[in-house]
């Protein structure tokens, strides 16, 4: 029996986010981002499509510099203006029942005890339907936002981010036992006081008293989506996360790069399959090879491309614009995001690869464009590297993913390369069928129990 | 005609707000508080009877005086848990069109880069209905929960949220100029960068760079509430509040806390008639006297007195369990309230006031009666000065709804309450007219909208 992928729409709060400038076009209603009514909507064709899941991507900053400023980046919409994604997810909730809500933050952000508690609000609204998307914030401008002289190191940045989930774990996990809350009209009980606890965290950034505020949600802990591939990152992933997102340049790469992480996975104590690969992929949906020739065209020729290599760069923070295009990538150092950079040299196999390369691998090298049934082909080579999911990366908001609702689905349904019906439960649940909560070999699961009066020695 | 008063619900995101004891009861829907229809339906209810907004109070931390521990909060379900307030806003906003939502945010909890986003984000996404409640948090545990060790003392706290609020007046009103976003498919440039300003804001607690990441929405800066009563408190509301709430414990008290506060609203450079001033009131509604009289008892037996004791000396930092009832206030040390303290002595400065005055306080603060003898008590706080009330649950959305259905429509006959939304923004319906989109020019957001920032373009 064939394996069925998981589907996800890759979006974000704002005009132009992967695919740049789209938002020009008459179909590109992305323009429209700062409405609800855009993503309420989406949400409701998605579920009525089957996607399992609507993942806002996010940045806290301006890309760096192009051609000298960021000029380029506000003509173009890239990423500014950005609303927040976190803030919307309820409204979403409110007009669906199964579709799971992702989205995307980092540490520096907020403290972790505020954090816990807005996801764990949107957990409860949602049901159990959250993922959250763990960034180390890799914009020299976001950090200096949030009060930093700039942009910490790579590595340094995980280490924050372990002290972060180490909070939220004993906030979600440790400070209330499941059977805590009361509600016993009777005795007019609401909760039981011996069953909260204090998590008296300390550690270098920061110190957390608690108890949580929240009581538990159905998943406790959302579902964790992580998307670094350094490795540093990966092995961030390989102890935390429980889906990656990546961006691989074709799927005998996707198999590399997945039995690598497996394996980790495996060496931190958790199964193999704890960890599931969503592949970030475009889509360009014909009924004849003609049509969708004719529609890849016209495609490239709305594609800004000074806007693809200005938001890579950006994320690089390289600035491109300064450039020639024979410019050999690897001579650049940089302290930003390093999974682009790995990605790229995959892409060339292992030949230096130039920015020449950068603007056509970037724009091409991870669209499927093809009859439904071509799409079909491709995807199931995918799925047999080991894939688990595809993030749908969109050209235009809503008509990309209507098209791959209604053409390719099917198809991929009569493969058995897309399930038919949700599942009941979590969005935990759905994924890996085992419960609402995360496995007891996953790190958080070592704070359940861990603050009652008797444990606390050992928690502490 | 009378001055129409504004009506606001006051809420919270958790099981037991102010009126203790009472989830208990069939016909509440208290314990439905983390899932989203009941708040959906509420927020309907509310745009029937034409109320103004939707207010969400908060706290970061627990109540833990009372007896020296938690245990009476999480037994009363006293507001723990708590689940966060602005994010309930996106689903209620969904479902109306003209209800305004006010939720409450402390300047210790988040900062203020990441908070400007989420307040431009609902602002956008309420076409304008947003206000947000500046609070400073008066919750020991909040604090610890955040990472200060323990509450930064009162000024300090006031020296914090100015410069705050201050931040975020930089990047909501300075940081993009209005016609900076051109959406110009034709020439292919969605904003100008040259009107887009860096805020480079250097202070004492805060470093932030910018631009702010939105673009500007209807209001820019949501409505903005305060309720302090200390000095500083004081202070800082007249310098930065819309709309203020006081205590309602006399005529003669609003008369001389609104005066003083419209006072230092002028000192400040504002103009006085910018500031609104609501109380806090609770209502139990009857078609006759005896029904009214009826349901109070009813309240009355389930009412906590532990709830009420636990509430008010947690906000305190005082542990009513073991103080004595009738001690003075005057000679108690450590309570860390200072503005509650204050007003009290202030509104009653020939009586001695007593910690069980205290408690009294927050029961006399309600009105029984019929929609008839509701209205006219309304009318008089309505000549005191008063400009709005938030309305008080002891069940939801059953207090609403008799509210509503019964005390409304006489209110509207008598031009006490509003038959139709004004049109545009919470800020425009709010102020009656008086007022445009975005704050008064003479209000420190508005001056810094005013004066734009003349940041570095890229």
């Amino acid at each position: 029996m064939s394996r069925p992928l998981h589907f996800s729409a890759f979006v974000m709060n704002t005009a132009s986010h992967i695919t740049h400038g789209l938002w020009r076009d008459p179909r590109g209603e992305q323009i429209d981002f700062n409405d609800l009514q855009l993503w309420v909507s989406l949400a409701k064709t998605l579920e009525a499509g089957g996607f399992d899941a609507i993942f806002f991507a996010d940045v806290v900053g301006l890309y760096g510099d192009y051609d000298g400023g960021w000029a380029h980046h506000a003509r173009l919409g890239l990423q500014i203006p950005s609303n927040d994604p976190l803030v919307i997810l309820s409204a979403l909730a409110s007009h669906t029942e199964h579709l799971g809500l992702a989205f995307t933050a980092g540490p520096i952000q907020e403290p972790p005890f505020n954090f816990a508690r807005r996801v764990a609000t949107l957990d409860h609204a949602s049901q159990g339907r959250i993922a959250w998307n763990i960034v180390t914030s890799a914009l020299e401008n976001g950090w200096r936002n949030f009060g930093h002289d700039g942009l910490l190191a790579h590595d340094d940045r995980y280490r924050w981010a372990d002290e972060y989930v180490d909070v939220l774990y004993k906030l979600w996990e440790g400070s209330w036992e499941d059977d805590a809350l009361l509600a016993d009209r009777g005795s007019g009980v609401y909760a039981d006081p011996t069953k909260i606890h204090k998590i008296h965290h300390v550690s270098e950034r920061y110190r957390v008293e608690g108890p949580f505020l929240v009581s538990p949600s159905p998943q406790r802990t959302p579902l964790l989506f992580q998307a670094g591939s350094s490795k540093v990152g990966r092995d961030f992933a390989a102890r935390n996360a429980e889906a990656q997102f990546i961006v691989a340049p074709d799927p005998e790469n996707a198999r590399t790069l997945i039995e690598d992480t497996r394996r980790l996975v495996e060496e931190h104590g958790r199964h193999r399959d704890d960890l599931k690969f969503f592949q970030g992929l475009s889509f360009v949906v014909g009924s004849t090879e003609a049509e969708v020739r004719a529609k890849e065209a016209d495609l490239e020729e709305k594609i800004d491309i000074d806007g693809m290599i200005s938001h890579f760069g950006g994320s690089l923070g390289v600035d491109l614009g300064q450039y020639e295009p024979d410019t050999p990538i690897d001579t650049i150092h940089t302290e930003g995001g390093q999974s682009g950079l790995a990605w790229l040299r995959e892409s060339t196999g292992g030949r230096t690869p130039t920015l020449g390369d950068l603007v056509r691998l970037r724009a091409r090298g991870t669209r499927v464009a093809g009859t439904p049934e071509q799409i079909a082909d491709r995807l199931a080579l995918w799925r047999d590297a080991g894939v688990d999911g595809i993030n749908v990366v969109n050209a235009f908001i809503p008509s990309s993913y209507e098209e791959f609702i209604d053409h390719v689905l099917p198809v991929l349904r009569e493969r058995g390369l897309a399930r038919g019906e949700y599942d009941p439960g979590t969005l935990r649940h759905k994924l890996f069928g085992g419960g609402d909560r995360l496995p007891d070999r996953h790190p958080a699961a070592r704070y359940r129990g861990a603050f009652a009066p008797s444990a606390t020695a050992v928690a502490r | 005609m009378s001055k129409r008063l504004r009506f606001n619900a006051f809420s919270m995101n958790c099981v037991s707000h102010i009126h203790h004891g009472q989830w208990v009861r069939d016909d509440t829907r208290q314990l439905d508080y983390s899932r989203l229809p009941a708040w959906v339906e509420l927020a309907q209810l509310l745009e029937r009877g034409k109320f103004d907004a939707l207010f969400l109070a908060d706290v970061i931390g627990t109540y833990d005086s009372y007896g020296g521990s938690r245990d009476a909060a999480v037994e009363e379900g006293l507001q723990i848990p708590v689940n966060d307030p602005a994010l309930l806003i996106p689903a209620m906003a969904y479902a109306t069109e003209n209800l305004g939502f006010a939720f409450t945010s402390s300047v210790l909890q988040e900062h203020p880069f990441s908070f400007a986003r989420q307040l431009s984000t609902l602002d956008h996404l309420t076409t304008g209905r947003v206000a947000w409640n500046v609070v400073t948090s008066y919750l020991q545990n909040a604090a610890r929960n955040l990472g200060y060790g323990s509450l930064p003392v009162h000024e300090d706290r006031y020296r914090r949220a100015q410069e705050y609020v201050s931040v975020i007046y930089k990047l909501l009103e300075g940081s993009w100029e209005d016609d900076a976003v051109r959406r110009d498919t034709e020439n292919r440039i969605y904003a100008d960068p040259e009107k887009i300003h860096d805020i480079e804001h250097v202070g004492e607690f805060f470093d932030v760079v910018g631009p702010h990441l939105s673009e500007p929405s209807r209001q820019r800066t949501p409505v903005l509430f305060q309720a302090g009563a200390s000095e500083p408190g004081r202070d800082f509301a007249a310098r930065n509040a819309e709309a203020i709430f006081i205590p309602a414990r006399s005529f003669e008290s609003v008369r001389v806390n609104v005066a003083d506060v419209r006072e230092r609203a002028s000192r400040a450079g504002r103009d006085p008639e910018d500031v609104l001033f609501f109380i806090g009131l609770s209502f139990i509604v009857g078609g006759t006297e005896d029904e009214a009289l009826r349901k109070q008892t009813e309240i009355d037996e389930l009412a906590s007195p532990r709830g009420y004791a636990a509430h008010t000396g947690g906000s305190m930092g005082v542990d009513l369990a073991e103080i004595d009832l009738d001690t003075p206030i005057g000679e108690l040390q450590g309570y860390n309230s200072q503005g509650f303290a204050r007003s009290l002595i202030e509104s009653a400065p020939d009586k001695t006031w007593t910690f069980g005055d205290l408690l009294r306080q927050r029961a006399a603060s309600r009105i029984v009666g019929t929609p008839e003898q509701i209205a006219d008590r309304l009318q008089e706080w309505s000549d005191a000065g008063v400009d709005g009330v938030n309305v008080t649950y002891f069940t939801t959305p059953g207090s609403f709804e008799d509210f509503v259905e019964g005390v409304i429509p006489v209110l509207q006959d008598r031009g006490l309450a509003q038959r139709e939304y004004r049109e545009g923004t919470l800020r425009e319906k709010l102020k009656d007219g008086t007022s445009g989109p975005r704050l008064h020019d003479s209000h420190p957001g508005g001056a810094v909208r005013r004066e734009r920032l003349v940041g570095v373009p890229a």
